[in-house]
């Protein structure tokens, strides 16, 4: 009943790596057996293609596009796509397909720099003051609960009217939001790996608490914390274009895909005729979607491959 | 069990104190005067710095910081919840007209995607492995990833804008056909936005309780499948879907904010960003511990419904 289609061809795929494996043809080491097992899962080799072809664009960009992004050509206002202009420009005769290469840029430079961030505070925070315990321990513990009882828009919107709108505050408020998440999904995993009987035997030994801590105790949650970067890189770039239809995002003037998607909400004004100017937003909407779906697929890929107690 | 709501309900007076405090704190900090966005520019030029404290002290905006907060505590206190900077109106009376709005909103979006959730799941479960499962799991991946205000905007210039079939913006006023006719988009748009996660989770639930024990046991006793399904199977894996709608209410919340503000839909949520364009404390602040309340409240409510519904989970 519980094996679908998919999964018992995961685990036909898995029996082939098994019997390799015994057979001493392939070596047994975990992560090369995770990187397989994820090479075998079909929508996260698509995910991670699909990744690098648009990172690829976005960061190569001049190799695509000879237009840049915040050229105004008030005399080619709204111009149909050609060959001219790929996809067309917008209301300020600014080239449409310049500006999501390079505004892909600055996006997933927001995304993935505040989710890394967040990882790299959140998770330093659990490991090494969940596992010494005490008073350190609940203060962040407590601080946290601060962060998290937030509806998270209404902690950014209060944010960044405090600090001012910039491309580096985004990421700012981005990664201040971001790590209590982070940081409590790392402290679960060493509080369960705390009372394991290689920690106590590292203890016995003597071996000061960081070095356990960051030595021992990181590498094993190594995977859930790779699973939460994708996904929340996902999520921070979601929210970097709602907030710019909030007027509270990165600033209107540099192109990121929220301000380019942007246009058709400008100045509070929907326009019934945003349809039959298709190309000044619904390319840019589907290429933030086809990143968005990318970076879930990978995440999702991750997950299975990364669990340990997951044979296919 | 009573014990520890009492515990835990102790617990968020003072977490409630260090928020407000601190919404307040950022406020204060935030670059620019309120008076700014009092007093229009020509006239504030002509005013004397007398003037200008007059009118602050009038507004209850001078003093330091923390005796201003103090003062906003004791009014909440005593149910005042202190007045709007721009127009003078009571706060309380302005929430009243404000919360209807985003309460039929957002129970609307959540009675939405529950239900179609649920539904979607249920026959992705069923059907597990089949066309119909693979076609709705690929629906929920691309729905995760469409961002709602996306979505919100594109039905807008689709539904409202081109085929005319809803109006734009606003609550209905005449009647409850009216009502229904405004609110729909925009509880639909919300509610969709959170199907695909309410579909995966019922669908996973579902998966684990059909293959229970009971289950095939119903099954080998002859019943239908359908009442084997419904009766045996649902009952179990809804409980952990219902305890799913109290984690759902932040992010209800944090959508209507969108929503809201895409609709130009009367609600809190865009009073909120409203306000704290011009710096109106009063608002901010009300809105924000009415928020920060109701996450922390659903919290709990997630606690008690676990505890409840799945005797091997202790509360302490």
């Amino acid at each position: 009943m519980k094996n679908n289609i998919r999964q018992t061809a995961l685990d036909r795929k898995m029996d082939r790596i098994r019997a390799l494996e015994e057979s001493g043809r392939l070596s047994t080491r975990l992560t090369s057996r995770t990187a397989r097992k994820l090479l075998s899962n079909k929508l996260a080799v698509l995910g991670a293609a699909l990744f690098l072809v648009i990172c690829i664009l976005c960061f190569a960009a001049p190799l695509f596009t000879r237009w840049q992004p915040g050229a105004i050509s008030l005399r080619e206002r709204m111009v149909q796509p050609s060959g001219e202009h790929l996809f067309g420009t917008d209301q300020m005769g600014r080239d449409v397909w310049a500006r999501i290469l390079y505004g892909g840029r600055i996006s997933i430079v927001v995304g993935l720099g505040s989710a890394l961030g967040a990882a790299v505070i959140g998770v330093t925070l659990g490991m090494f003051v969940g596992y010494k315990g005490g008073w350190a321990d609940r203060l962040v513990l407590k601080i946290s609960d601060v962060f998290l009882s937030f509806p998270q828009m209404v902690l950014i919107i209060i944010m960044v009217a405090l600090v001012g709108q910039s491309l580096r505050n985004m990421i700012l408020i981005f990664i201040l939001t971001g790590w209590p998440s982070m940081y409590r999904m790392a402290r679960s995993k060493v509080l369960s790996l705390k009372e394991a009987e290689f920690v106590q035997a590292l203890t016995a030994f003597g071996i000061s608490p960081m070095k356990i801590a960051f030595k021992h105790l990181l590498p094993n949650t190594v995977g859930p914390i790779v699973v939460n970067i994708t996904l929340s890189t996902a999520m921070f770039i979601l929210q970097e274009a709602s907030l710019s239809v909030l007027g509270y995002g990165v600033p209107q003037e540099i192109a990121t895909w929220g301000n380019i998607i942007n246009v058709i909400t400008n100045a509070g004004s929907i326009r019934y005729d945003w349809l039959g100017y298709w190309w000044m937003w619904l390319p840019c909407a589907a290429v933030l979607v086809l990143f968005v779906l990318a970076i879930n697929f990978i995440g999702d890929g991750l997950r299975d491959a990364s669990d340990p107690t997951q044979i296919g | 069990m009573l014990n520890f709501i009492i515990r835990k309900l102790l617990g968020m007076i003072p977490m409630l104190l260090i928020i407000t405090l601190l919404i307040y704190a950022g406020i204060e900090l935030m670059p620019g005067d309120v008076i700014d966005f009092l007093i229009p520019m020509d006239q504030l030029a002509e005013m004397n710095p007398e003037q200008i404290a007059a009118f602050k002290a009038a507004k209850g905006l001078d003093g330091p910081m923390i005796t201003r907060y103090f003062s906003w505590l004791r009014g909440v206190c005593t149910g005042d919840l202190g007045y709007s900077l721009q127009n003078n109106m009571p706060v309380g009376v302005l929430m009243l007209q404000k919360l209807p709005a985003t309460i039929e909103l957002s129970l609307a979006a959540l009675i939405i995607s529950s239900v179609l959730g649920v539904a979607l799941g249920l026959i992705s479960a069923i059907r597990n492995g089949k066309l119909a499962d693979n076609v709705l799991t690929v629906a929920g991946m691309i729905g995760v990833a469409i961002p709602q205000f996306l979505f919100g905007v594109f039905c807008i210039i689709l539904f409202c804008l081109n085929l005319k079939w809803f109006p734009v913006g606003q609550r209905g006023t005449a009647g409850l056909l009216d009502e229904m006719h405004h609110l729909f988009l925009p509880a639909f748009v919300l509610g969709i936005s959170m199907t695909a996660g309410v579909m995966r989770y019922s669908r996973s639930s579902m998966l684990d309780s059909m293959n229970c024990d009971y289950v095939k046991t119903a099954r080998a006793k002859g019943l239908p499948e359908w009442k084997v399904n419904l009766f045996h199977g649902f009952r179990v894996a809804c409980t952990p879907v219902m305890v799913l709608i109290g984690f759902r209410l932040p992010m209800l919340i944090s959508g209507s904010i969108v929503i809201e503000n895409i609709f130009q839909w009367p609600g809190v949520g865009k009073w909120f960003t409203d306000a704290v364009k011009t710096q109106n404390t009063p608002i901010i602040m009300s809105v924000g511990l009415f928020m920060v309340l109701l996450v922390l409240l659903s919290s709990l409510l997630v606690d008690i419904m676990t505890a409840i519904l799945d005797p091997r989970v202790k509360l302490s």
